[in-house]
């Protein structure tokens, strides 16, 4: 092919046949080039579209409809004796402030039925409100204020625009009466979207509008807590040992291919691995983070392995070498130079392997920690779910409120991931090095 | 024994018959199956430049690792024989490899600073070896290694620079203070020119050359004229056998075996 214009045989650099090879090169190269764009731009419009479904549907989720109503605090009711004594104060009927403010707004509604239906429109959570507010100041008793409220799920889907008015009212979940009291709220300039800290303050709840992926948040973190103080030292001191002490040998290799084995197993066997080990025979508590991270170490340990392998790796011998040429023991030279370089590369994969965990499901299912849990657990052995369960659990339920908290949720788990996967860059960015 | 020992050191500045620091007996080493060296025996003169020359994979590296014994970590690999250093066998059970290594430095043929700042790259052997009692001792340590390898005048205001960032030519004259500063009875180098250009191959010479006062070197090299500039010795190597060994001069003027011969007029090799 590449004989010169003397040569005898082949065909020389201008003769046609070559001149026809080059442009048939070059236009497989465009051709090739064109692909791999095509290919890029699907993907991220499949991303955008995910995103934006997910936006679309959970932005919402981070503002509350709230319903402001003239509160009067009656010392008959709150404070009977007038005694201002703290738990008189404490165990007051709230309730029925909000009840009594509602029917003075709707004086003409009758009927236990439809005093029920009324009442409803704010949130049970209002009582634990207003019992706040005068515990902190005991001086609002026998006062009429005026204070945002609550509002039940069903007001908050109405105000947000989820509920279609068109619809036939027996399908509808909120009846024409309901919607009738909601204009004049509207139109009095009663109703107000407020930001809904309760959903990153609080923990579940059966209530959609007082659910809040705090508990998941907080169960996630001790988990992942576990997770990186087993697998990460674990994992490092196995690269180091496998990568710089091990003699070879049929034994070694079998470790190296279980390993790269266990990284593919799906993540639900461990699951039942946890569970057959860790609450069967280890007896730990059930539904706890302590044996959430335990399961999440085992399923994150392959892949921190691999990827320290692969950092340790990349250390080039001549550093070693010069290391132990200086008389280092192989120790040192694995812990004084080798480790610290590949660190970088060795914390990447194991963001990136926590990052993994903490967006797994299917083994916490197995061990437990798919419980309804309302309380923030306060420690590793407390009853916890974490996020994506806490998705799935909302995603599972009946309300059409939870439909928004679960896309609201899952642009925070996506926030997390999308901060560590970018930490995970940043590291490997600043401390990439070039030998 | 010491009055031995004073009569050798009068012989070695009179030139002849120089005390031999390092003696090999027999060496065979194995890859392996594949034997690199066959039969190695070679004594290495006190405070002289011994050049190994030879085609390449006759065994010079091999050689030179063994008296390290940085062979022993490289999988498979496997030496007989002695090599004796100041009459004690370097492989026998009580001697130490990683002590070893300390008195016996080496200089790769690739610069190979650590990644760290000059001064942590020559402080790290005394570090380890606890040879600074504090840090006056250790900053001390630093400068007269950089001074003994010319460098001092280049990087004295940019200690703490990384040794990453200098020339090849200054890296290597780094590499060489760093072997310096653990304070070597003995130094290996392994090409520690192939890498340089000739004006810093010039100076790395000239820096070998006023190191022998002091210390043993051994140095293999490629190029004939590097090694009959500045060896006094010059062992040739051939399909991981001694062919030919001596004094550089005879060996390069008048050469004894037919293939050291061709080796050096470039008809082989
Ligand atoms: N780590 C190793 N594993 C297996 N065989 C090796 C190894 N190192 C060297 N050898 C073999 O040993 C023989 C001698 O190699 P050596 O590196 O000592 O040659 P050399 O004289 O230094 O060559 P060069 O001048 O090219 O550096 C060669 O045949 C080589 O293939
Ligand atoms: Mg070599």
């Amino acid at each position: 092919m590449t004989d010169t214009n003397n040569s005898p045989v082949g065909s020389s650099w201008n003769s046609d046949k070559f001149m026809a090879g080059l442009a048939k090169r070059k236009r497989s190269e465009r051709r090739f080039r064109l692909i791999g764009l095509a290919a890029i731009l699907t993907a991220l419009t499949l991303l955008a579209i995910l995103l934006f479904s997910i936006f679309s549907k959970g932005y919402t989720a981070f503002v509350q409809t709230y319903i402001t109503l003239d509160i009067t605090f009656a010392e008959s009711v709150i404070d009977k004796d007038g005694t201002r004594d703290p738990d008189a104060i404490r165990n007051a009927n709230y309730a029925k402030l909000v009840q009594d403010a509602l029917r003075a707004k709707f004086p003409e509604v009758e009927g236990r039925r439809n005093l029920r239906t009324l009442f409803s429109l704010v949130s049970n959570n209002a009582s634990d409100t207003l019992r706040d507010m005068v515990e902190q100041d005991p001086g609002l008793i026998g006062k009429t204020v005026e204070i945002p409220l609550l509002a039940g799920d069903d007001v908050d889907m109405v105000n947000k625009g989820y509920i279609d008015r068109d619809l036939a009212e027996e399908n509808r979940r909120v009846k024409d009466q309901e919607l009738r009291w909601l204009d004049i709220l509207e139109e009095e300039g009663d109703l107000s979207l407020h930001f809904n800290t309760n959903f990153f303050t609080q923990g579940d709840s059966r209530e959609p509008e007082k659910a809040g992926i705090a508990g998941a948040m907080v169960g996630s973190f001790y988990t992942l807590l576990i997770t990186m103080a087993i697998a990460f030292p674990l994992g490092v001191m196995t690269a180091i040992y496998l990568e710089e002490f091990a003699p070879p040998s049929k034994f070694n290799d079998l470790i190296e291919v279980n390993i790269n084995n266990l990284a593919a197993v799906p993540s639900i066997v461990f699951g039942l691995l946890g569970l057959a080990i860790f609450l069967n025979v280890a007896h730990l508590p059930r539904s706890a983070p302590i044996v959430g991270g335990l399961t999440l170490a085992l399923m994150t340990l392959p892949t921190i392995i691999i990827a320290a392998r692969a950092a340790i790796r990349a250390v080039p011998d001549s550093i070693r070498q010069a290391a132990l040429g200086l008389g280092a023991s192989k120790q040192q030279a694995a812990f004084h130079h080798v480790l610290p370089l590949s660190m970088p590369g060795i914390l990447t994969g194991t963001i990136i392997g926590l990052a993994q965990a903490l967006g797994e499901t299917a083994p916490l299912l197995m061990i437990g920690m798919v419980a309804f849990i309302a309380d923030i657990p306060g420690g590793i052995n407390d009853p916890a779910t974490v996020m994506p369960v806490q998705i799935f659990l909302w995603a599972d339920s009946p309300e059409r409120a939870f439909v928004e908290k679960t896309s609201g949720a899952i642009m925070v788990l996506l926030a997390f991931l999308i901060t560590m996967n970018a930490l995970a860059v940043l590291l490997r960015k600043k401390f990439e090095r070039r030998w | 024994m010491q009055i031995q020992q004073i009569d050798e050191q009068q012989a070695a500045r009179q030139g002849d018959a120089a005390e031999m620091i390092i003696k090999t007996r027999d060496v065979d080493v194995f890859y392996g199956d594949n034997q690199a060296l066959k039969h190695v025996s070679l004594d290495i003169p006190k405070h002289q430049i011994t050049s190994l020359i030879g085609p390449s994979g006759c065994g010079k590296s091999t050689y030179l690792r063994c008296i390290n014994r940085m062979n022993d970590t490289v999988d498979g690999c496997r030496v007989e024989g002695e090599i004796l250093l100041d009459g004690v066998n370097i492989y026998g059970p009580e001697v130490d490899e990683v002590l070893l290594r300390a008195r016996v430095g080496m200089v790769f043929q690739k610069p190979n600073p650590f990644p760290k700042s000059i001064y942590d790259n020559i402080a790290y052997g005394p570090r380890i070896h606890g040879l600074a009692a504090n840090k006056d001792e250790l900053d001390e340590i630093v400068l007269t290694s950089l001074e003994k390898a010319g460098l001092i005048k280049e990087v004295q205001d940019r200690l703490h620079s990384s040794g990453t960032g200098l020339s090849g030519g200054q890296q290597q004259r780094l590499c060489i203070a760093r072997a310096l500063a653990v304070r070597p009875d003995i130094i290996l180098m392994d090409e520690p020119c192939s890498a340089l250009d000739p004006i810093a191959t010039a100076k790395v010479e000239e820096l070998i050359d006023e190191l022998k006062e002091n210390y043993t070197i051994i140095i293999v090299t490629h190029s004939m004229q590097q090694a009959a500039r500045i060896s006094q010795k010059t062992a040739f190597f051939h399909l991981g056998e001694i062919v030919e060994a001596g004094d550089t001069e005879k060996l390069f003027t008048s050469p004894s075996d037919e293939r050291t011969q061709g080796y050096i007029t470039g008809r082989f090799g």
